[in-house]
């Protein structure tokens, strides 16, 4: 493990933001940090960021504490995206990087081809006032990574992107592993995280609610599923007589069965085919991280938590 | 963090700061309106001189011998208003006194410029005494010696007909009581004008160091709350340390500040300079005139710009700590004034030093780290600063920036993370704890 995150505490006034929080994350690693807003994410990453002290427990990269490191051992994308609004967004970029250190030739040669493969070269000689809400997403989302961090914390990469934004950073972060990089990414959206990750961390109240590799995470919580999907009448009227089967999910296409006690998935076929149902997909499946989530959690991860009135973003 | 890392990270601060800044509009218009007004202001001493023909100076003669005074006054009126040209106004009006202690309690109260007593010494040549409190400028006081010569000669050739005595030229001395009492204080006395010109530069260097760290201070302040409302704080907090953005927020906005002083300040001093010679060229030349600028000496310059880097130093960083504990520009408004108290504070202290007073309130003013750039200024300015009090002055408040600097260090760091609180004393405890 490289990055160790270890017992953090942190309290603002009467708010408890973190109560024991831990989770490692393995080296060129995607890591998905799973929570509702005012779960802790945002703190932990400040933290780990150095940008705030915690009051107990120790953030670590390769051994060494995060804020003895070097802050371009980190790229950030905070959740609240900001830049100089009458700066051109090239020059804002070299200007980031620079503080990281990147010679600004370099810089702007890295930019330019980020700027690129988002599709998204005139952004460079245009002011960030002028920029769509998506374009300053990318713009920002450059300026986390152009000085090659070893270690990326994404803070709500996703959200307000449109499905062709979102296609583009999903490869973006792929390719950023392949490099070695350490993405560790927070979000809500539970099959964002499902598509991208290999470990993952639900977070609620401050702690770790449920961690580890994805498959691990979503069958810790000992449920059973299976998808099935006929031809013919998708409300499947014989499952009612599979003593312990209990449909969770109920689809045109698939239908998501919970199978419990001692029911074995094989029981849900037989009684299909017994039913004279035509089968077309049978799938014995791991709960979604969106069940585990509200296995877990109690809720589902969109409704909002408020823990911190009027620290807005004490999350 | 390596230091060359914090330097290069200081200087990327300052200079992205600068650029902003000296791009911007605001600034621009502010150096324009501000350079008119500095021209303006250069242009007042010529529009003094100009009104200053029409003006009376009104002088006491009066003398023990009889009739000598009615016959200098006479004298003095004819050869020195007759100089003034053919205008016809009279510059001097002479009134005779018989009383010496009269004319000068009319000098005392101000309804006299200034009173000549004449005597006669042992020699048999006449002997001028020039009585003035500060209000007898030194070309005037010339003039008059150019009169007290007149009467000297008128004189001798009535008083000595045949020849029988050797032509005594008059001594002539000028005692200026404004010089008495405040060059008792400390440091040399110096002529009226010499110490009406030390005013007028002390005048312009104590508004525009008050001017300048107010706001440009404020400009610090304004650059760190907007950076925290458009959220770009988040970025730059994590790529630079609190103490790398205030150290380069306050190096960029000071040298933008600076290259603006330079450029309302340049245009103004080649006015005065230029006025000063269209002056000289229309109405004679007036030894007022140089001194005005004779009194801006480059040590007094170098003075000004160490206590407006040490100055600025100190309000800006409690201007960035304030700033940062803010999360709107509207909010700035309403803290905006008691953030300038202090410097008012100084302010007044400073202009009462300007007239020459020396009170133990404002010596101890002149050592205050929050006051001193402005009061030291002034005192330094009109010239009476023992080297002590200089280097006391100096002293605790280059001491007082690096201790104010960590502590607005402290506050930033913690305030640039907190949104959405008002201004509270509360919020401002907090940061100052490291919340």
């Amino acid at each position: 493990m490289v990055l160790v995150v270890d017992g953090l505490h942190k309290r603002f006034g009467p708010v408890v933001a973190l109560d024991g929080l831990s989770f490692e994350v393995a080296p060129g690693q995607v890591f998905g940090f799973l929570g509702a807003n005012g779960a802790g994410k945002t703190t932990t990453m400040r933290i780990a960021l150095g940008v705030l002290e915690a009051d107990a427990g120790t953030v670590t990269w390769r051994g060494t504490e995060s804020r003895r490191l070097p802050r371009s051992t980190f790229g950030y994308l905070p959740e609240e995206r900001g830049l100089y609004p009458r700066m051109r967004v090239l020059d804002q970029l070299v200007f980031f990087a620079g503080l990281h250190g990147m010679p600004p030739d370099r810089a702007r040669r890295e930019a330019l081809a980020w700027l690129r493969r988002f599709r998204a070269e005139d952004l460079a000689g245009r002011r960030a006032e002028q920029l769509s809400k998506g374009n300053q997403q990318k713009a920002q989302f450059i300026a986390a990574v152009l000085h090659e961090p070893a270690v990326l914390l994404m803070d709500e990469p996703f959200t307000g992107l449109d499905p062709v934004n979102v296609a583009l950073l999903r490869e973006a972060f792929l390719e950023l592993r392949d490099r070695g990089r350490t993405v560790v990414f927070s979000t809500h959206q539970m099959e964002v995280a499902e598509a991208l990750c290999e470990a993952v961390a639900i977070v609620d109240r401050g702690r770790v609610v449920a961690g580890g590799p994805l498959r691990d995470v979503r069958r810790s919580t000992g449920r059973r599923m299976v998808r099935i999907s006929v031809a013919g009448d998708h409300r499947m009227p014989w499952l009612a007589r599979v003593p312990g089967a209990r449909v969770i999910q109920a689809g045109m296409d698939r239908t998501t069965v919970e199978l419990e006690g001692g029911l074995e998935p094989e029981a849900v076929l037989a009684a299909a085919v017994g039913a004279g149902a035509r089968v077309l997909h049978f799938e014995v499946a791991d709960p979604s991280l969106e069940q585990v989530f509200i296995d877990r959690v109690g809720r589902p991860a969109e409704q909002e938590l408020h823990l911190a009135p009027g620290l807005g973003d004490g999350s | 963090m390596s230091s060359g890392a914090t330097v290069r990270n200081i200087w990327l601060v300052a200079r992205r700061e600068f650029a902003e800044r000296t791009r911007s509009r605001a600034f621009v218009a502010s150096t324009i309106l501000l350079g008119a007004l500095g021209v303006a202001v250069a242009l007042i001493p010529l529009a003094v001189r100009l009104a200053d023909r029409a003006t009376v100076l009104g002088i006491a003669v009066s003398a023990a011998e009889p009739g000598l005074a009615s016959a200098a006054a006479g004298t003095m009126g004819t050869v020195l208003n007759g100089q003034a040209g053919s205008g016809g106004t009279a510059t001097f009006a002479f009134t005779v006194y018989g009383d010496a202690v009269a004319a000068a309690s009319a000098v005392t109260d101000g309804r006299l410029v200034a009173a000549v007593r004449i005597a006669r010494g042992a020699d048999g040549g006449l002997v001028f005494n020039v009585f003035s409190v500060g209000a007898l400028a030194s070309d005037k006081a010339q003039l008059l010696q150019v009169g007290a010569f007149a009467v000297g000669v008128l004189d001798w050739t009535r008083a000595n007909p045949g020849a029988t005595r050797p032509f005594v030229a008059p001594s002539f001395s000028v005692a200026d009581a404004g010089d008495a009492a405040s060059g008792a204080a400390g440091g040399a006395a110096f002529d009226a004008a010499d110490y009406a010109s030390r005013r007028i530069v002390g005048i312009v260097l104590v508004v525009l160091s008050f001017l300048t760290l107010v706001f440009y201070g404020l400009w610090v302040a304004s650059g760190v709350v907007a950076e925290k409302s458009s959220r770009v704080m988040e970025l730059l907090i994590s790529a630079a340390t609190a103490g790398q953005l205030v150290a380069g927020k306050i190096l960029g906005i000071g040298l933008a500040g600076l290259t603006q002083v330079g450029l309302v300040l340049v245009p103004a001093l080649l006015a005065l300079v230029t006025s000063g010679r269209i002056g000289d060229a229309l109405l004679g030349p007036d030894s007022g005139a140089g001194a005005s600028l004779g009194a801006l000496s480059p040590g007094l310059l170098l003075g000004f710009v160490v206590y407006f880097v040490l100055g600025f130093a100190l309000y800006a960083s409690l201007y960035a700590a304030a700033g940062s504990l803010l999360s709107r520009e509207e909010d700035l408004q309403t803290v905006a004034l008691p953030l300038s108290i202090p410097a008012v504070a100084g302010y007044f202290p400073a202009v009462l030093a300007l007239s020459g007073s020396n009170s133990p309130v404002i010596r101890v003013a002149s050592y205050v780290p929050l006051w001193s750039p402005f009061v030291m200024m002034s005192r330094l300015a009109v010239g009476r600063v023992e080297a002590w009090e200089l280097a006391l002055s100096l002293g605790l408040l280059a001491l007082t920036v690096p201790l104010v600097a960590l502590f607005a260090i402290r506050v930033y760091r913690a305030g640039v993370v907190m949104y959405g609180q008002p201004p509270s004393p509360r919020v401002f405890w907090r940061a100052i704890r490291g919340g």
